[in-house]
Formats: structure tokens, sequence, C-alpha cells
């Protein structure tokens, strides 16, 4: 602390300081020190005194004053002038005061929130993820259920969040990096590119790889963790869960190896299933029986000792016959002999036997290890999967058969294991706040401590008709739902008799014209609103439909309580430190600039909801004691963050303290991290709810002609080709992917002038990157111009990188790029816009959680035409 | 300096940080990171070979500065006095690593907006006219603080220190992990050293 405390003194004559904040230019939200020198920012650095970063930044973090200071920042708000909106129509901006803008906007949301508040939808980008407090308890206190990020088109880990959720109380997982021998990463990136915790996953992974962790990157194109890797397994494009399901099938059913205390005791495994695939259940409790060894009968999961609890044979219960959940898990998983695996995925069955069992033996199936005096179950083995491998139709099997290898093995937040991060946490020392812990709900399985979505993942919701645009309401296994901006969405909101429409959209630094899908197919529905208000950067492709433009404060201008809060998000996992650091202004704007936060709180007076807005922000924030808010007072965002900082870390360590020292930290026990030894919780590896939603979705959805598919909802997870694998429209080839680069955010950074040159100078980050041989074939040559093209007929072109790197039946694109606007000068023009082909609509989204915008794709060269067969799969998290 | 190519994972901090310290010009980079593919699919490996000036022992481009601009520092460190530079770049010519500059005239990174505020502080150092290029941070060096990528490499895979002593922790790296430099053969005897990937 006294570094922070010493650099923030001003220094003689010229005013010099150091301020402790936290970055924005991805999600990672990393702590950095702002280097002031006479009012002007001249550094970013790391601040060594947080755990999220230690100091170090990565090359976005860096680059951030090209971003602050970039000319072409909305600095003034905007009203349109031109009533007609469409891409590249000139929405005749003229500069209004502020005042005139809040004045016409609050009239606007009072007027519908008399009218209908859920007609009000609230959107915002993923880089702001720490700071959405102000949107949440704005959004709650109106009264819409109609909020959503951006990303939650291409870019969101729907599978990864809702399995994450349910499997490990987190947002997603990584290798336990202090303690893992052996990992194997299915389309992640994890400590080797962008994401959650990203800058200090990069050291925990390098130290890992000095010590010698061995890495499996399967991922059809080798860059990144795969450039890292001791192996790279090249695949073919969305098949990864025919790769895992055969590796699980190696572990149990060829190798006999699994962790039968852990599945006892930490999942229902030993669950007895019927006939009719759901759980026989105690008469009078309704609890799920198990059959215990020693009594030789059945017996609620909570009355017998889980040593006792069978995990294999055939019983008959009440006249019912049965088996465990595990006797059917390994009787399902026969099928996926790796010989079958090797036609799906094109990966040897060889080699998928080796990495079975290379995986299955390091687990050290049975061992302990002593940590801080604690001796705790040694699993030193993770299956890591992110954003890359469930980026399609298949997107909860695929993502829950990768975890099933931690779970059959044991490794699931054990040490060395695969860690969710961060979902117990028991507090600071002084107040133990914040204080949460995974416990047991229904039928035992577990229900996380702390969840970041408007849901927790379990218990499950009840389907019903829904009132929510998205209709997560009905399909209740989405996190995120891309039916705000499909093309079919008027088609399903009349369907489901939606009872209302949307007519205001509050944009909170989106971009949803390049975000979500096809630019056609998301203008329609920007368009369709009757009034758009944009808090910006820059005036974005996006911008151009909105009626008022408000120029927003960036994060160096910028105050928020919890940049890295709900830990489970962008706190590193593994043991090390709790650390709660803040984000602060460092300078003030340079022209009309102000903080959304500010403007959310001031607009909530104006409408005339502040007794709602300080009862959500209260409930939200968990505010307590003398920091409660009243309920009729006006708050400045400053005095909310004051008492959220105070009620979490007491009176004496407010926003002044925080201001001066940055960051507060403490150390993590081994029963925090480790946690899942110590809670009495269970996990589903038979997934017995599944057929059940679906019934009862199918029972609303299938009347109204939305057929609701049986495959996609079995408790136990299989492979099911998406339509790119099977169509074989002649010529169309190859299977194209997306995929997350490392000095670029969403489609924000292309802007900075640094991280383009450096992008520009890079061989992958603009380009489309086919294999060489691939190309050669098709008589492609190195840099030139091509066009890729869908069997819809969508296009994008771009340059051709070809790359020994990749798959041959792959087509890799990088980033969110592909900019067209004037806002943006620096992005236009650069890079390929990967999003442009893809389709929004029911028929390209899984149907359980609403995840991958699955596209069968094709290719032509700019002269002549070839065809290819190519789907959207983003590589890494 | 050793940079240790089995930590490092590309993600440009060494090339972005050294950006942000000195605040060089668009087109001209201290540090910059290659990317090299090696073998053919599929036994290829992707290779981060992040490079700098590699601060010779028998640098070429300080015998061939006809007005001893170039110059060796006492401790070693190749640096450039602006001051005596007259830009006629046969040091860029001599360079066998091709590491130095040639900032011709003033540019600034948004073309047709001038300077930003950070950039009329950040950029005041730099004269046009004249050959830029890495030095190792020698300001911050002797406020004995490590160089700008150094202290910023997310991954820890750069080391700075005194090659010379054989008990410092770069001639103890360079030993047990058998560390090389770039084309030795040149014979300029590089201050840069790589470890294995």
């Amino acid at each position: 602390m006294e570094m922070v405390a010493e650099a923030t003194q001003t220094n003689g004559q010229l005013n010099d300081a150091w301020i402790p904040s936290a970055c924005s230019l991805c999600y990672g939200t990393c702590s950095i020190l702002a280097h002031r020198l006479d009012g002007v920012l001249v550094k970013i650095e790391g601040n060594p005194e947080s755990a999220v970063g230690k100091g170090r930044l990565c090359g976005k973090g860096v680059s951030g004053l090209m971003t602050h200071y970039d000319p072409h920042r909305v600095r003034v708000p905007l009203r349109r002038t031109n009533p007609i909106k469409g891409i590249g129509i000139d929405p005749g901006w003229k500069e209004i005061s502020w005042d005139a803008a809040l004045d016409e906007i609050a009239e606007r949301l009072r007027k519908l929130r008399e009218d209908d508040p859920r007609k009000l939808f609230i959107q915002r980008t993923t880089t702001v993820t720490s700071s959405r407090t102000p949107i949440q308890v704005f959004a709650a206190a109106f009264g819409t259920p109609n909020r959503s990020s951006a990303g939650g088109g291409l870019h969101c880990g729907n599978g990864a969040h809702l399995i994450s959720g349910i499997m490990h109380a987190s947002w997603s997982v990584v290798p336990d990096f202090q303690y893992c021998n052996y990992a194997v990463y299915f389309g992640a990136s994890k400590g080797h590119s962008a994401g959650h915790a990203s800058c200090s996953n990069m050291g925990l992974a390098a130290d890992a790889r000095a010590r010698g962790m061995k890495m499996v990157v399967v991922d059809p194109m080798c860059n990144f963790a795969a450039a890292k890797a001791t192996e790279w397994v090249p695949i073919r494009v969305g098949t990864d869960a025919a790769l895992a399901l055969a590796m699980c099938n190696v572990t149990v059913n060829e190798l006999g190896i699994y962790d039968a205390p852990y599945l006892q005791a930490k999942t229902n495994a030993p669950y007895l299933i019927g006939p009719d695939k759901s759980y026989v259940r105690d008469p009078e409790s309704r609890k799920p029986l198990v059959w215990d060894r020693v009594v030789r009968k059945a017996q609620p999961y909570d009355a017998a000792k889980p040593q006792e609890m069978a995990l294999e044979g055939k019983f008959e219960v009440n006249g019912v016959p049965c088996e465990p959940s595990f006797q059917l898990l390994k009787e399902h998983l026969k099928t996926f002999t790796p010989e079958w695996a090797e036609r799906i995925t094109t990966i040897p069955a060889k080699n998928i036997r080796r990495l079975g069992s290379e995986f299955a033996r390091e687990a050290r199936v049975g061992s302990t290890i002593v940590i801080d005096g604690i001796t705790l179950p040694y699993r030193p083995v993770a299956a890591i999967a992110f954003r890359g491998s469930q980026g399609h139709m298949n997107s909860v099997y695929d993502f829950l058969a990768v975890d099933l290898l931690n779970h059959l093995v044991g490794s699931a937040d054990m040490v060395g294991g695969c860690l969710g991060f961060n979902p117990a946490c028991h507090g600071h020392p002084d107040t133990g706040r914040p204080h949460f812990i995974p416990k047991a709900g229904p039928d035992g399985l577990m229900i996380t401590g702390i969840w970041m979505a408007h849901h927790n993942p379990y218990p499950i919701r009840e389907p019903r008709m829904p009132e929510q645009v998205g209709l997560q309401d009905l399909f209740v296994l989405c996190q995120t739902s891309p039916f705000s901006d499909s093309s079919d969405h008027e088609e399903l909101w009349d369907k489901f008799h939606l009872p209302y429409r949307p007519e205001i959209l509050l944009n909170y630094g989106t971009n949803l014209l390049m975000s979500i899908g096809n630019k056609e197919t998301v203008a329609k529905s920007l368009a369709k609103f009757k009034f758009i208000i944009s808090f910006d950067l820059f005036l974005t492709e996006s911008s151009d439909f909105a009626d008022i433009v408000l120029p927003d404060c960036d994060y160096l201008e910028s105050l928020d309580s919890r940049p890295n809060f709900p830990f489970i998000f962008n706190l590193p996992g593994g043991m090390g430190e709790w650390c709660w650091p803040i984000k602060q202004p460092t300078v003030n704007p340079d022209g009309q600039q102000r903080r959304c936060s500010d403007i959310l709180v001031e607009l909530a007076d104006r409408i005339g909801m502040r007794e709602d807005l300080n009862a959500a922000f209260n409930a939200i924030l968990k505010l307590e004691g003398p920091f409660r808010l009243e309920r009729e007072r006006r708050y400045s965002y400053e005095e909310v963050c004051d008492a959220e900082l105070k009620t979490n870390f007491g009176p004496d360590r407010g926003l002044e303290w925080f201001r001066k020292h940055g960051v507060i930290k403490w150390p993590k026990k081994p029963g925090e991290v480790y946690w899942r030894h110590c809670v009495d919780v269970r996990v589903p590896i038979y997934w017995e709810f599944l057929p059940a939603i679906r019934e009862k979705i199918a029972a609303i959805a299938e009347p109204r002609g939305v057929k609701i598919p049986q495959e996609y909802y079995e408790p136990l997870p299989d492979w099911i080709p998406c339509s790119s694998h099977v169509e074989n429209t002649p010529g169309y080839d190859l299977f194209a992917f997306y995929y997350r680069d490392i000095i670029h955010t969403n489609s924000f950074t292309m802007e900075n002038p640094w991280l383009d040159e450096a992008a520009r100078l890079d061989p992958y980050s603009y380009t489309i990157a086919i294999n060489a041989e691939t190309g050669r074939k098709k008589g492609l040559k190195e840099g030139e111009e091509i066009w890729v093209e869908t069997e819809k007929g969508r296009r994008v072109k771009g340059r051709l990188h070809l790359t020994e790197a990749i798959h041959p039946e792959g087509l890799g694109i990088g980033a969110c790029a592909g900019h067209w606007g004037d806002g943006m000068p620096v992005a236009k023009g650069k890079g390929v816009f990967f999003n442009d082909l893809l389709e929004v609509d029911f028929d390209h989204v899984s149907p359980v959680n609403l995840k991958g915008l699955c596209r069968a794709l094709g290719r032509r060269n700019a002269r002549r035409q070839g065809k290819g067969r190519f789907f959207q799969r983003s590589l890494r998290g | 300096m050793v940079i240790d190519l089995k930590r490092c994972i590309g993600c440009y901090g060494c090339q972005l940080s050294c950006k942000a310290e000195h605040g060089t010009p668009p087109g001209v980079f201290f540090a910059r990171l290659l990317k090299q593919e090696e073998g053919h699919y599929p036994t290829v490996r992707q290779l981060f070979l992040p490079v700098l000036c590699f601060h010779c022992d028998d640098p070429p481009c300080v015998e061939v500065c006809p007005t001893e601009a170039s110059f060796k520092w006492p401790d070693g460190i190749v640096d450039i006095d602006s001051e005596k530079c007259v830009g006629c770049r046969a040091c860029m010519m001599a360079c066998p690593y091709i590491q130095r500059y040639f900032y011709d005239e003033e540019r600034y990174y948004f073309s047709g907006n001038g300077a930003t505020p950070y950039e009329r502080v950040r950029s005041q150092r730099h004269e046009t006219g004249v050959v830029m290029k890495c030095n190792f941070c020698r300001d911050r060096v002797m406020a004995g603080k490590e160089p700008a990528c150094v202290a910023n490499c997310p991954t820890v895979a750069r080391y700075f220190g005194d090659l010379d002593n054989p008990t410092s922790e770069v001639s103890r790296l360079i030993k047990e992990r058998g560390g090389y430099t770039l084309h030795p053969e040149i014979g300029t005897g590089p201050a840069v050293y790589y470890l294995p990937p």
C-alpha cells in the first residue's frame, strides 16, 4: 500500500500523481496505476499492489491512453435530425445541450414507464461488465426485465457459463495452475489470450509451463494457447464433444479409472434412475433414492453414507426397475469409441486413446496433498473448455462432455484440477464480507453462492409464456438471447403472444450492428425502435440508429466501486489473495462527457423513480445497516459506491480510503479455493431435469408451431452434428470459425491506433486464415483479397493468409473487425467482419440455451467461384 | 537481457509497453513482436519472437557512424546522441538485426489531427531527421528500475541484469537453460539472449 500512497503525493511544481484504478480495455479489468503529470495522463502501468494483473498489463492495457485521447471521441450530446434510419443513412447529427437531451429522454421514459415498463430494452457491452451495476439497478427500478449484453450474440459463452454455474458454481473454469500437471484445452485460451482474469492467468500459466505442466490444446488453429502447448491436436471444427466423449469412454470403460468416492459423495452418480429417465423418489419425502449396499435397500440420498451407495448394478425399488445414473452413463459412453470419434473429429483413434489414458492416469485418483495443514484430494488434471468449443448448436452437450472428464476422475475444484474461479469466499477477516458459499438445493444439487446473470443456473426456473423479448423465461437454460434482434423475432413474439413490443432502447457502449450477426438482420431490429438513447465513446455503426447520443466518460474518467466483483467473473482463481480494487476518475473529461452512472441516477430522479432506484441499489449491492440507502433521499453515485465499500469493509474503508489505497486484499484459505471438498453439495453428471424442462417448454412452444427437438434435452451428453456438418452443398467444403485475438476486444479496440498498428503487422489479426495446402489446391495465393461466402449467400471480403497452423478444413477469422462507419476512422476498413456471415434466427441457435448462430458457410475466390461449407466456432475464451 | 521463449505468449505487451514508455511515432518500434511458423501441418509450431536492439558487444552501427552519434556507454548499452546524429542512416544499413528507425518528419497516430495531449508530452523528446532505437530504457535503468518491457511483461518472460557478472540471474538463466543469441555467426556479440521455447 505504501507505494501507491506515496506515489499519489504531488511533487514540487508539477502536479505529479500515480492514481490506482482499473483497466477497461477488456472485461478482465486489471488493476492499473495512471500517471498524471500536470493534468495530462502520460502512462498507464499495472498496479503491483493488486492481485489482478500483479503490476503487469497486456498489450491492450498499456495502450489505453490512445483510446482515451482519441480525437474522434464523442464530446457533446447529439440529436438526430433525419427521421429515416438505416445502414449508411446520415442521421444528421445536431449538437444539443445536456438539459435538452435529458428533458426529452426523461419525458419519453416517464411516459413509457407509465404505459408498460417492459417496453424499455437495455443493452450494454461486455467490456463494461464490471460497471454494470448502474444499468442493472436502473432496469430493476424501471421495471423492465429486458436487459442484455451485446456480446450475447457472438462472443458470449452461453454453454460455458450455464455449465460452469451448475457444475462449478462459477462463471467459467481454469486449471489450478499452481498444481495442475496435465491440462487439456478444448477451444479455450485461459492464460494465453483474452477474457476473464486474462492478464493474471498469463502469468499463472507461464509459471505452470515453466514448472512442467503438460498442456494439450485441441483446436482447429495453432495460435495462442495451442502455440504454447506441449501438444497441439488439430480437430475438425465443432466436433469437440465427440473427442471428449470418446476420452470419457476410454477412461471409464477401457481403463476402468474413475473416482468412485467423489462420484458417490459429490455428484448424483448414485441416484437411481427409472425407465422414464427420471429419479426414483422416496414416496414420502420425494427425495431421489440411492441403493445402499450395506442394508441392501434404497434410501434417500441424504440418508445413506456415500461410500455405501451403489454406482453400478440393476435394482428394483417399489416394483420399478432402476439403476444408478453412473451405470447409465457408463453404458451410454460405450457407444463413443475412439474409432467412431476419429471419423467425426479427424483425430486418429490411437491418439484419442492415448489422450484419454494420459488424462486418466495423470489424475492420480485416490491421492491426497496437504495445503496449509489441510489434507485435500490431489487430482492434477483439468479438462478446460470455453467459448471456442461451444459456439454452436450443440453448445450444452459439448461443454458438459468436456467437463465430465473432470468429474469422472474427481478433479473438479480439487487441488491441481479444474477450478471454477472463486465460488466460495468467507469474507474479509474484519467484516466477514463479502460472504458466499455454494449450497445444496433441490435434490441435493448445488446452488451457486453468487451469480452474474438474472437467475441462478440451478434450480432451473419453470418455463412459462414469455414476457421477455429474448424469450429467456421460456428457454430457461439460456443466459443471454439473440431474439431481441433475430430475423424471426416478430414471428416468435406473435406466436407466443408477447403482450407488448419494445419501444425504447437504452444502449450503453454496445455496437450491436457488429456484435450479434449479419448487419441487415440487426439493422431491421434496430430501426423498429421508436426511440434509441445511446451512451457512446465513439459514433459507431450502431449509434447511427440512435435518436440521442450521450457522450460517455471512458474508464479513466469513471468511478466504480466493484470492478472485480463478483469474484467469479474476473479475479484469478487458485490460491493467492482476495482482492477488491476500485476504478476511479484519473482526469476530468476534455469535453461535455458525463458518466453514464451519474446520468442514470439523474434520469431516475427526473422520471420520478428515486425510491425504486434506492431500493434496487440496496438489494443488488446488498447494502446493510447504517449504509442502507434511505428511500426518498437523493444520492450521487459516489455516495452509493461509498456505501457499498463501507458495508463490505467497515466505516473506515469508504470511498476516500479506496481512492488513496486503490485496493484491499487478504489471503485466500484452502477451504475457500478447494471448497468442494469442504461443502456438502452434489452436481449432476446425469441431467435428470433436462427432459422434464423440455416437456414444459414444448407444451408451450409446440402448440404454437415452434418445435423443441428431444435430442438436445437428454440427460446424458451426445455429439449432435450442426447443419454444416451434415449439409453437403457441392463445393462448400470449409468450416469457418471466429476466434478472439490477443490484441483486440470485441469491435472496440481497432480504433486504438497502437493496437491497430500491431494488428496490421500481425500475420493473422486482420486476415482470413486457410491451410496452406488447402489454399494451394484451390489456387489461392498468399495476401490476395478473397470473398468468403455462405450457402445462404452472405459474403465477407478479406486478405488471405495461407498458414500451416490450421486444420485443412478450417477457415479462421480473428476478432470482430471490419468497421465501415466514419465515426471510428482508425478502425474503418480494418480486418474481417466475420459476424456478417451469420444468420440470426431460431434455426441457428441451440434450442436449449439459445447459443450458437451456427452457420453453414462457404467461400469463394474473388476471381473464381470456389465453394466451402463453413460454420461459426470461436477458438478461444 | 534474457527473453524466455517458453514463457512468452506473444501478447504484444513488450511492443506496446515500449510505445507507452517512449511515445514513439507511428512505424517506429524499439521493441517488436514477430511471429513465425515452423514445420508443416500437422507437425507445426508457432513461435513468438520478441526483438529489440541487441546492444551488441561489437556494434557495427557505432563503427560506421560518421559523427559518433551512435555510441556505447561503459555499461554496454548502445545509444544514439540525437544532437550529433545527422540522419545519414549508415547505422541502419550496418545493423544486421534491422532494429533502427529513421524518424524523418513529425507524425502522430491520429493523422490529420496533430498530437494528442499524451503525445505532446511523451513525444517532445523525439527529434526529427535522426535515427531512433531502443536504449534499454536507460533513464529507467539509471533510476534503478527495469526497462519498461521487462517490468510490464505479463508472463515474466524478460529478465534484465549484468551479463558480465557470472552470478547474476541473467547469467544463471543463460547457463542453466542454454540461452542463445540470434545469428551468432554475424559475430557482433548480441547482449540479448533467448531461452528455448
